[in-house]
């Protein structure tokens, strides 16, 4: 069944000279509306469905959820078909994406491993991780982020100075002696290539070709007014490296500006250019003192070493005067000691038998066991705290005997009276100095036995 | 032996044999596919030549330069700082002698006291010439240039036309 329209040929023609009114009659019709009905009754059914189906797929668009459902099992294969067929274009839109997700990655574990490395530097220490600390500390980075970049290799592999208009070489330097001799024709496919840069993109826009990468390789160049420098370096460069670069190239433009102007290919004239390019080797090497410089470091150190032992001894001087001491010469004690005394318990039984014979009977005997036990003093283990000289009794006022007991000298406290000690010393191989000194200097590892200690200060 | 370098363009329509003249007798180092990709080729010829009683060296830096079209843009880039440049025609195709006259504009403009040479290549094809020696000469005569009746293939004045240039360059 075909639709027709409601204005078919077989309608009523409507003439153009009836009014509203008649219009609406016909339209009220109940038989017209009943042939609508007849007409249209799978299409108004057709319709229903078709307005129900509409409300289901907005409900499910608006549901988040219920949209993620009904498209994810076609998704992945769309966006399969999608890189499949249009890789380049797929690439181009995700890379903001992918690009800055790496370059987070990348930052992130760069960061972790300049954590591990200065997490290392922080357990060890010796002179070298010492001084680059400092160095690190001096240029307001971390040590790691010092060692990262020491580690970072760099080296000038090769310097070209080439003639800015006909790329002809004009100076060569090599790090490798045997490197082979096309480096004209490198210059001059050099000059083609920033030729064709500079005429494919630059058009219009100030800027230059100012490097090539390939791989770990990469070509630094910087120009002048007739000539350009192209030196060709494996790594990082250091900061200031294109400065120097650029300040080489101004130098040699101006200083040969005649020659360069109009270059007649004889690069004789252009030799001196040599020391100025060769600076540039130099500048990427780490620093290397010269025996001179080296002499005269030297020479500092040790100054610098005389000033510091000065010092250590006057300081020590200042503070023995501040701080006397007993005596400030030590005087070894003499072989001979001129004073001994050997306290010796004395038991003195002095048994007084009696025998009378006598008549009478009562004998009398009277032993008189006159036991007077003096005990035997434990000697106590005491060191020197200062050189001290002995005295004879425990008093300041008593005669010294002679002898100074060093610092450090191990004694025997035999007795204690007041704030002296009897001491003992018996060095060995020579004869024992007994004598007085005061408490103060002599050190003690624990107290006093009560046995020692004399109220009196009568040597034994 | 005193070494002079010059820059040294060869000029001339495409396939007219420009890159053959070059693969012949110099030193190459690079792909031709350079000349696909930027429109150009550099080459080194070193040709030995008398100059005040001396012999001296002179190292021709060849810029090989594509014929075709697509890098006539780039043509005028190439041409700076030439002191000299080979014209090449091919004998079997007469118009390839007379687009010679707007690349020798072209190089004089940017290079007034450049050296130009004529090589009229393929000269071994003699059943297919379509240009005589006579127009060859006629042409040279017009632009004040010598010229050279070469052969790629056979290597035929090839040596000559280096060795005349370079003449003419010190």
């Amino acid at each position: 069944m075909t639709a027709e329209s409601p204005k078919s040929q077989d309608s009523p023609p409507l003439s153009s000279g009836e009014n509203n009114d008649g219009l609406d009659e016909l339209i009220d019709d109940p038989s017209l509306e009943a042939l609508r009905d007849i007409l249209f009754s799978q299409y108004r059914q057709q319709i229903d469905t078709l307005e129900t189906e509409l409300d289901g797929l907005e409900q499910r668009i608006e549901n988040k959820d219920a949209f993620v459902a009904m498209i994810a099992p076609v998704l992945g294969d769309a966006i399969r078909r999608k890189v499949r067929d249009a890789r380049p274009e797929m690439i181009e839109a995700l890379y903001p994406i992918v690009g800055q997700m790496v370059v987070r990655a990348v930052s992130e574990s760069m960061q972790d491993l300049a954590r591990s490395i200065d997490a290392q530097m922080r357990r060890s220490f010796n002179v070298g991780t010492w001084g680059r600390r400092m160095q690190a500390e001096a240029k307001g980075v971390s040590s790691a982020e010092m060692i990262l970049r020491e580690s970072l290799p760099f080296e000038v592999a090769e310097i070209f100075l080439i003639h800015r208009e006909s790329g002809l070489l004009l100076w060569h330097i090599s790090r490798d002696p045997d490197s082979d001799s096309d480096s004209d024709l490198i210059s001059g496919m050099l000059t083609a290539i920033r030729d064709f840069t500079e005429e494919s993109f630059g058009r219009g826009r100030e800027g230059q070709l100012d490097e090539i990468q390939y791989g770990e390789r990469r070509i630094l160049i910087e120009a002048a007014q007739y000539v350009y420098l192209a030196v060709v370096i494996d790594g990082i460069e250091p900061p200031g490296f294109r400065t120097e670069m650029r300040e080489r190239v101004i130098e040699v433009s101006q200083a040969h500006e005649a020659a360069l102007r109009q270059y007649d290919g004889d690069p004789t004239p252009l030799e001196p250019i040599e020391e100025p390019l060769k600076s540039l080797i130099t500048a990427s090497k780490p620093v290397q003192l010269s025996s001179g410089q080296k002499r005269f470091l030297v020479g500092v150190s040790a100054l610098m070493a005389v000033c510091l032992l000065t010092s250590c001894l006057t300081g020590a001087w200042m503070w023995q005067i501040t701080h006397p001491a007993p005596t400030p010469v030590v005087i070894e004690p003499s072989p001979t000691p001129t004073f001994t005394v050997t306290p010796s318990p004395t038991l003195t039984p002095t048994p007084t038998p009696t025998f009378t014979p006598t008549p009478t009977a009562t004998p009398t005997f009277t032993p008189t066991p006159t036991s007077t036990p003096t005990f035997t003093p434990t000697p106590v283990v005491g060191m020197m705290m200062g050189n001290v000289w002995l005295h004879a009794d425990a008093s300041i006022d008593s005669p010294r005997l002679g002898v100074i007991l060093a610092e450090g000298r191990p004694v025997e406290i035999l007795a204690a009276a007041g704030n002296w000690y009897r001491v003992r010393w018996s060095p060995p191989g020579e004869a024992e100095v007994t004598g007085w000194a005061p408490a103060q200097w002599v050190g003690t590892l624990g107290a006093i036995p009560e046995q020692i200690i004399t109220p009196t200060s009568t040597p034994f | 032996m005193a070494n002079v370098s010059k820059k040294v363009c060869l000029l001339g329509d495409f396939a007219v044999g420009k890159t053959s003249l070059v693969r012949r007798f110099v030193y190459n180092r690079f792909d031709d596919k350079y000349l696909s990709t930027i429109g150009v080729k550099v080459s080194r010829k070193t040709v030995s030549v008398p100059h005040h009683d001396q012999i001296m060296a002179l190292t021709l830096m060849l810029w090989d330069l594509a014929g075709s079209e697509e890098f006539s843009a780039m043509r005028a880039s190439y041409l700076r700082g030439a002191a000299g440049g080979i014209l090449v025609c091919d004998l079997t195709r007469p118009e390839t002698l007379n687009s010679l006259f707007s690349y020798v504009e072209d190089l004089s403009r940017l290079n007034p006291k450049a050296r130009l040479i004529l090589a009229a290549n393929k000269h071994d094809l003699v059943d297919q010439h379509q240009l005589s020696e006579t127009e060859i000469a006629t042409a040279a005569d017009q632009l004040n240039i010598s010229y050279y009746l070469t052969s790629a293939k056979t290597g035929n004045e090839v040596e000559s036309l280096f060795r005349q240039l370079g003449r003419q360059l010190i």
